[in-house]
């Protein structure tokens, strides 16, 4: 069997449809609206994710990539998105996500050394699994970097027709509306090797709101 | 793979409308199960942790073992077609209490086409109750028909609601093909004992092996006439199951 295109390997990770639980997130969506986002703003909110923490995830995974690709150690890369996301909420919800990704791509990619030096590290968060992911798969760095980015913008406008409904196109509007920003983080990140690299962009208001969401007693998403 | 045929822990799902019972279901199994079985709970809720806060308020076990899952306000994709968070949910209990002799796994209460996927629990109780009308069971729906066991709850209201219970049960029976209903009520021991008695058998089959996950919908089998009535088609409705398991 010959391997697939790289492009399609891509689709496949951006698909909502994969088996990853990702219908438990809304990227700290529900708490930004708990505390009174407009709906109406909700495409500010996925620019301002883009630029801060999504930043931070979308740099980590490429450097993760790169250490991947040059056979070195993963764990200075794992401290370093540690220390730039001060949020525990938000380390334990990437944590989860990744050990529902590494269940699939354990599957998908058996052979894969990228998938077995992050299966060795203890609870990778989710960047760290996705360049695995994007080894085994053949990805670029731009594309992984695109992909954290789409991602992100994807969780947040669907979480939004749960929260908020509105006329579906208008959610896909804003998802369209959104990708020039997704290319710019993915080219601006792209070239990071160094896990010193790595932007401290992180967002105090966001990281607020993921800490509250996580000890709220009634909430329909993960923190 | 996680899962192997000699896992020792039966997963046990619970579902149905919201209302019928189902926490006070799970609180009812933990009281009367606690002192001979390792047991631990986890919920999936509307909002999150409303059932879980429930069951741990009920003083029936240790509320670490029990947790909540996030469902996104999609209770149905979470035990049915992505099961990731539950089933995570599922191992970390197993591993972090081990060795667990049973799992209850609460759906949030969606409706009534919603049952658990056969990769998540081994076997799967249906809830109605007797308040939800004598026609519920008439009409059937994959969870009434095909799950491995249904209940049919609160028989104590059959006088309040004007429902015949005993009625309920039969019409029940007869869409089901053979498998098993109990008539159950908080407030009737020989119920709570049936019940109790189905579990420890799931749990014995399971230990044996002669227990095989099903699938109970949504697909409606072909040509389950009345004749068959009383003769399970086990058979039949497991090679169903494995065409749907992608
Ligand atoms: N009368 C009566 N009420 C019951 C019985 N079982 C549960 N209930 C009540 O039904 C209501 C809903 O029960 P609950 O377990 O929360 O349902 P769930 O939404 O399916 O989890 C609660 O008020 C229970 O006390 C029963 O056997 N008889
Ligand atoms: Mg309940």
């Amino acid at each position: 069997m010959s391997a697939p295109s790289a492009g399609l390997v891509a689709h496949l990770l951006a698909d909502a449809r994969l088996p990853v639980a990702g219908h438990t997130q809304s990227a700290t969506l529900e708490p930004a609206l708990v505390a009174g986002l407009p709906a109406d703003r909700i495409p500010d909110y996925v620019r301002l994710r883009l630029r801060t923490v999504t930043r931070v995830e979308a740099a980590t995974a490429v450097v993760a990539l790169s250490h991947q690709r040059s056979g070195r150690d993963l764990r200075p890369v794992v401290e370093a998105w540690q220390a730039r996301t001060p949020s525990a909420a938000m380390r334990a919800t990437a944590r989860t996500q990744g050990k529902a990704l590494l269940r699939l791509v354990a599957r998908l990619w058996p052979e894969s050394a990228a998938v077995h030096a992050v299966a060795a590290l203890s609870a990778p968060p989710r960047p760290i699994v996705l360049a695995a992911a994007a080894d085994a798969g053949g990805l670029s760095p731009v594309a992984l970097a695109g992909l954290v980015g789409y991602d992100d913008v994807q969780t947040v406008i669907s979480a939004a027709l749960k929260l908020t409904p509105m006329d579906p196109v208008v959610a896909a509007q804003w998802v369209h509306h959104a990708l020039p920003e997704v290319d710019t983080l993915a080219v601006a990140v792209a070239t990071l090797t160094r896990p010193g690299g790595i932007p401290a962009s992180g967002a105090p208001q966001i990281e607020a709101w993921a800490e509250a969401h996580a000890v709220t007693p009634r909430r329909l998403f993960s923190a | 793979m996680p899962d192997s045929p000699t896992r020792r822990t039966l997963r046990l799902g619970v579902c149905g409308p919201v209302g019928t019972g189902k926490s006070s279901l799970i609180a009812m199994l933990c009281r009367e199960l606690a002192d001979r079985l390792s047991l631990g709970v986890i919920t999936n809720d509307i909002y999150t942790d409303e059932d879980a806060r429930f069951l741990r308020s009920a003083g029936v076990l240790d509320p670490a073992r029990i947790r909540a899952v996030e469902t996104g306000a999609c209770p149905h994709t979470a035990i049915r077609d992505d099961i990731t968070a539950n089933l995570m949910a599922v191992e970390d209990l197993e591993a972090d209490f081990a060795p667990l002799d049973l799992v209850l796994v609460e759906s949030g209460g969606d409706n009534l086409t919603a049952t658990f996927s056969p990769a998540l629990v081994d076997t799967q109780i249906f809830l109605i109750d007797v308040a939800g009308g004598g026609d519920v069971a008439r009409k059937g729906g994959p969870g009434i028909t095909r799950a491995d066991l249904l209940v049919v709850n609160k028989t104590d209201l059959g006088p309040y609601v004007g429902v015949d219970p005993a009625q309920m049960v039969s019409d029940a029976g007869s869409v089901r093909d053979g498998r098993p209903v109990i008539a159950l009520s908080a407030h009737d021991p020989a119920s709570i004992a049936e019940l109790v008695a189905w579990v420890i058998g799931r749990l014995a089959a399971h230990r044996d092996g002669s227990l095989h996950p099903a699938d109970p919908g949504p697909m409606a089998p072909h040509s389950h006439g009345p004749s068959h009535e009383g003769h399970g088609d086990h058979d039949h409705d497991h090679a169903l199951a494995a065409d749907h398991v992608h």
